[in-house]
């Protein structure tokens, strides 16, 4: 674990939160930064969608095989089982674990991916997600590994609860669904520029994003512009 | 959702439609007993700045709904402009006093204390809203707002098929492809390719997935993977490359 990094990635999540922060842009680095400061291959964020399912709200890399490993969870894998139980979910050897996830298991090796680790999301009492990250390497994350991907889980949750602080709602459930749905609008952002543009889908969302950090956009609001058809990427 | 939940959800509509095709006030009035409220309404935007209620399952619904198109505010226009729902546990507290006040006054007076508005959307595409109330105060617990979520989804295709898709309403509920990055994704391509809105895109999307009987999240894929064009002139809107 490189202590630099990890310093790096508390003054950026500090100088973040302030008002106006751009949600989606802030959970994607976060999971950027797990994978770095972690030492692991990547890492994603699901998160409820209250109707008993978890749903990708970002990920360290927009890589289509990456997302869909982390939607299949919205039936089977270890962030369904963490976010049940709300304890973390190690496998070590994703070799052994055909017999519990068999779609999971099969696509994750597929990609090249060896182990697997699942944090909860907390928030007082309840688990509101699930942290997961992946490694090409077998073997299990060091304790104060997990313990460190534990914070930055928190972190997430703190700035899902800044969010809804800063647009004056009541409720948790309420942020949620708002963040949920603005996924699903970059995903159509990213395929109105993939179209337009001829790339794919990773180098559509680093064109989404580039352009919102150069005219200091919201990803969501000029995700959502791109959409209707009122800014072109 | 689990499964339970949305096979619940759709016993209830057809309970209600009596095998009739289902409608608006069908799923409206199944809403109101499953998610246990007095009322509710559909309320969705014509136009810029205009709206126009679909639906009111009773009479203080009603004058809810008017009462916000009238006014321009309430939770339906919130939950429109910010894309979650509103969960307003009782109207009296000066919190929705000072945020509505040209709403929650009247609705209080027409027989409102508590009112949830869910967001009727996709992404960017957005309809309106539906709005529950209730004549007395408190909250909407997880499982009450999971099956409210689920009802604003039946309402989703409901509005998308009134927008020129012939595809049955209750075909969408079985497809757990659904739900994808890809269609969404797919949803932004046909946005280019046709030169549409992205709501005519997505029902000509869920057109030739049923029209073809495929699932919607399998068409996405080669819609994805460029295997499938739909700018290319065919009678059922898609065509190879």
């Amino acid at each position: 674990m490189d202590e630099q990094l990890l310093a790096e990635a508390f003054v950026e999540v500090a100088d973040t939160l302030v008002d106006d922060f751009d949600l989606l842009e802030f959970l994607h680095r976060v999971t950027v930064r797990c994978a770095d400061v972690l030492s692991v291959s990547a890492a994603g964020l699901l998160l409820s969608d209250q109707r008993g399912a978890l749903r990708m709200i970002a990920a360290s890399s927009e890589q289509t095989r990456l997302l869909e490993l982390l939607e299949i969870q919205t039936d089977e894998g270890p962030c369904p089982d963490c976010f049940h139980s709300g304890k973390p979910v190690a496998v070590p050897d994703l070799s052994t674990a055909g017999d519990r996830w068999p779609v999971f298991a099969a696509q994750a090796r597929e990609i090249g991916f060896a182990s697997v680790h699942a944090v909860p999301m907390r928030l007082r009492g309840d688990v509101i997600g699930a942290l997961n990250l992946f490694d090409t390497r077998p073997g299990n994350l060091s304790p104060g590994t997990l313990q460190l991907g534990q914070a930055l889980a928190a972190v997430a949750t703190i700035a899902l609860m800044q969010a809804r602080a800063i647009r004056h709602r009541d409720t948790l459930a309420e942020q949620l669904q708002t963040a949920l749905n603005s996924r699903i609008i970059i995903e159509q952002a990213k395929g109105v520029i993939a179209e337009r543009r001829g790339v794919d889908m990773a180098a559509s969302f680093a064109l989404l994003r580039k352009n919102a950090r150069d005219h200091n956009r919201r990803l969501s609001d000029l995700a959502r512009a791109v959409v209707e058809g009122t800014e072109v990427i | 959702m689990n499964e339970d939940g949305v096979v619940r959800i759709w016993t209830e509509v057809a309970r209600e439609s009596k095998g009739e095709s289902v409608t608006l006030a069908h799923v409206c009035a199944a809403a109101v007993t499953l998610v246990g409220v007095n009322g509710v309404g559909v309320t969705v935007r014509v136009g810029s700045s205009a709206w126009a209620t679909m639906h009111a399952t009773d009479e203080t619904a009603s004058t809810l709904e008017e009462l916000q198109v009238t006014v321009g505010q309430g939770p339906c226009v919130d939950a429109f402009s910010d894309g979650g729902p509103v969960l307003a546990a009782d109207l009296t507290a000066r919190e929705y006093q000072l945020r509505w006040p040209a709403f929650a006054p009247g609705a209080l007076g027409a027989g409102a204390r508590a009112i949830f508005a869910v967001p009727l959307q996709l992404g960017a595409i957005r309809w309106g809203a539906m709005d529950l109330y209730r004549s007395v105060p408190g909250g909407l617990d997880p499982d009450r707002l999971a099956d409210a979520l689920a009802f604003a989804e039946c309402v989703n295709i409901l509005l998308l098929d009134g927008a020129g898709d012939s595809a049955e309403p209750t075909r969408q509920h079985t497809d757990r492809t659904a739900h994808q990055a890809e269609v969404h994704q797919a949803t932004g391509m046909l946005v280019v390719q046709l030169g549409v809105s992205a709501e005519t895109a997505f029902a000509r999307l869920r057109g030739y997935a049923y029209a073809h009987d495929r699932k919607l999240g399998e068409v996405a894929r080669d819609v994805v993977a460029r295997r499938l064009r739909f700018d290319t002139e065919s009678p059922d809107g898609g065509g190879p490359p």
